[in-house]
């Protein structure tokens, strides 16, 4: 039943602007798939291109193998969820859920009870005969999800479905496109600007940017390696130094920054003019005074942030890193200016492209 | 919550509202009582005087019969196919893009044409290429006059129907065509029933342009006139006065439906 898409080469142009640029992308059947990104990125164009609602410039795109270039969107094994929902006005909940199979020629009473099924999914049993215009934001949300899902699609596409929900709905809602996923079994493919979204539902996820394809993989991978800055700065990994130059050395690389050494993990040939370091905040703790392979910094800040600290700490060089410490760890009084220890976990640095951040001024 | 004007304001307000009103309603007012009175020469009928003589006289009167079952026929034809054609043009226009203005003016340009030189135009395109006057031409006449308006009503009820409805339609399966049926139809339907009111009542008011291209059986507006500068009997009166209550009993029962609808 769940379809595999292919996307080889696609390339979208609206006059000189590429919304679109030679994109390349297998996702597999059943999979949950996000494409993330800010908007503008070209993550609603790629959706477009897969629903059938605009067409490639150059490329193909194809579901299971076969070129659907040529099938219009009503022909295609697909449906969204919009993200204005686009609920028809002047139809109960009812009529909205079975539109769709009424095309197809059902009536009476299994469409009464495909109709039913496809409510009962979504927690909206007996909701039927109701105003869609009177529903609240969450239960709308849910008359969108059941019309696609009632048609038993290969594919759902669902297009930032969750914005303009409040964050309670916004997580109710995320539970649900995971529990749905599991029942159906079709391939989803979601896009969002919302990283938690994204982390938190995907098989796997792509980040975009300016039409372009930066990253595919498993979200725990966008920490372990993020493919570039742009990359580790959209997951969340704001802490990004430029070494003073980097040394391997029989399997070993070691950069400087501010005048002290680190271990750092690469990936393929080291260029120090064009990678930085990226620190995920998590795997750095405050060491003992004079503990080995430690970094000494100094404070420049610290911020409450509700359950943890942020304590701001500088390089020599003035190249700072955040360390989130719990809130209530006794870390004594630290006044700007103050030396501390900071010590890395393994695999706290990873030397990355510089690519998407700014040249360094 | 109302804000409750000053004693003042109220009084002024109230009594613009009231001047408007009669402003407004004296006139038709003052023909039907004209139309009561058994007089020959028109004017207020004393009230032990109420007569309905020229209501009586009203179904013998050939030529007013005619007229009126003239009116009404070019009236509904009219307004059918305005809305028809209209309905089809506003669909051009979103079909349009870059060119939309442009087919906007086109359609609504006949709207800013004077009646006379319209009326005209038309008398002398047509007796040039041998078409008889008749219905047909002042139809034709008349639709040039309604299109216009009905198109403007339909293409702002054409608000109601997004893209995104459409597009979801699409993508549960829906052709064009089924798309058309399905959604846009049904919600620019209000649209559609204004814009055959409107040109309905445009027709059957229209005087210069069918002055100009009626054939031997002339429209009511134009036989009223005629009657009344000869100093006709007061059935036209009468005539004008039925047409009036069955206008007010029109908009009674649409209120009375609306009303029923909401409780």
């Amino acid at each position: 039943m769940a379809i595999s898409i292919q996307i080889d080469r696609v390339s979208r142009e609206y006059g000189p602007v590429k919304a679109l640029d030679d994109v390349t992308l297998d996702i597999k059947a059943g999979e949950f798939f996000t494409l993330l990104g800010s908007s503008g990125c070209g993550k609603s164009s790629l959706l477009k291109l897969i629903g059938g609602f605009d067409r490639q410039t150059s490329g193909r795109v194809a579901f299971d193998g076969k070129d659907v270039g040529n099938l219009p969107a009503n022909k295609r094994p697909v449906n969204t969820v919009f993200q204005s929902l686009a609920l028809f006005p002047h139809m109960s909940v009812a009529q909205n859920v079975g539109y769709g199979l009424r095309l197809k020629g059902l009536s009476g009473a299994s469409l009464d009870s495909r109709i039913n099924d496809a409510l009962d999914l979504v927690e909206l049993s007996g909701f039927g005969p109701r105003d869609v215009n009177l529903l609240s934001g969450g239960q709308r949300q849910r008359v969108a999800l059941a019309r696609a899902l009632v048609m038993e699609p290969g594919i759902l596409l669902l297009d930032e479905p969750l914005t303009g929900l409040d964050e309670r709905l916004r997580q109710q809602m995320r539970d649900e496109f995971g529990r749905l996923h599991k029942r159906t079994g079709a391939t989803f493919i979601l896009v969002t600007h919302n990283q938690d979204e994204a982390l938190s539902l995907s098989d796997r996820m792509a980040v975009m940017h300016k039409g372009r394809i930066e990253q595919v993989d498993a979200p725990a991978c966008f920490f372990e390696m993020p493919a570039n800055a742009f990359v580790a700065r959209f997951v969340g990994i704001d802490t990004l130094l430029r070494p003073e130059k980097v040394v391997s050395n029989a399997g070993q690389t070691v950069a400087t920054v501010g005048g002290q050494t680190l271990a750092v993990r690469t990936q393929g040939v080291v260029d120090a003019a064009a990678s930085v370091i990226a620190i995920r905040p998590d795997r750095l703790f405050l060491a003992p005074q004079g503990a080995p392979h430690a970094l000494t910094l100094t404070v420049v800040e610290t911020t409450f942030r509700g359950l943890h600290r942020d304590l701001k700490l500088a390089f020599s060089d003035g190249q700072s890193l955040v360390i989130a410490i719990e809130a209530d760890t006794d870390i004594g009084r630290l006044s700007a200016g103050q030396q501390v220890a900071v010590g890395l976990k393994p695999d706290a640095a990873v030397l990355i492209s510089s690519a998407g951040l700014p040249p360094a001024g | 919550m109302m804000i409750r004007e000053g004693l003042s304001n109220r009084i002024l307000l109230w009594a613009i509202t009231i001047a408007g009103l009669i402003v407004i309603y004296a006139p038709p007012l003052y023909l039907l009582a004209v139309s009561f009175n058994p007089a020959l020469q028109p004017g207020l009928p004393r009230l032990s005087d109420l007569s309905v003589t020229w209501y009586a006289a009203l179904p013998n009167d050939r030529a007013l019969v005619g007229a009126l079952q003239q009116s009404l026929m070019i009236a509904t034809i009219t307004a059918v196919l305005a809305t028809g054609m209209s309905l089809m043009a506003a669909l051009a226009y979103f079909e349009l893009r870059a060119q939309r203005t442009a087919w906007f003016l086109t359609v609504i340009l006949p709207m800013f044409v004077p009646g006379v030189i319209q009326g005209l135009a038309l008398s002398a395109v047509f007796t040039r290429s041998g078409i008889k006057a008749s219905s047909l031409t002042v139809i034709a006449g008349h639709l040039l006059w309604a299109m216009p308006f009905a198109f403007i009503v339909i293409l702002t009820s054409f608000a109601a129907v997004r893209r995104s409805y459409l597009t979801a339609a699409a993508d549960l399966g829906a052709t064009w065509w089924r798309q058309f049926v399905d959604i846009t139809l049904p919600l620019i339907r209000p649209g559609l029933i204004s814009a055959f009111i409107f040109s309905f009542l445009l027709s059957l008011n229209e005087f210069t342009r069918a002055f100009y291209l009626a054939g031997r059986q002339n429209t009511l507006p134009v036989v009223l006139f005629g009657k009344m500068n000869s100093g006709a009997s007061p059935v036209i009166y009468a005539m004008s006065g039925a047409i009036f209550l069955v206008s007010v009993a029109c908009v009674a029962l649409a209120s009375l439906h609306f009303m029923l609808r909401r409780n």
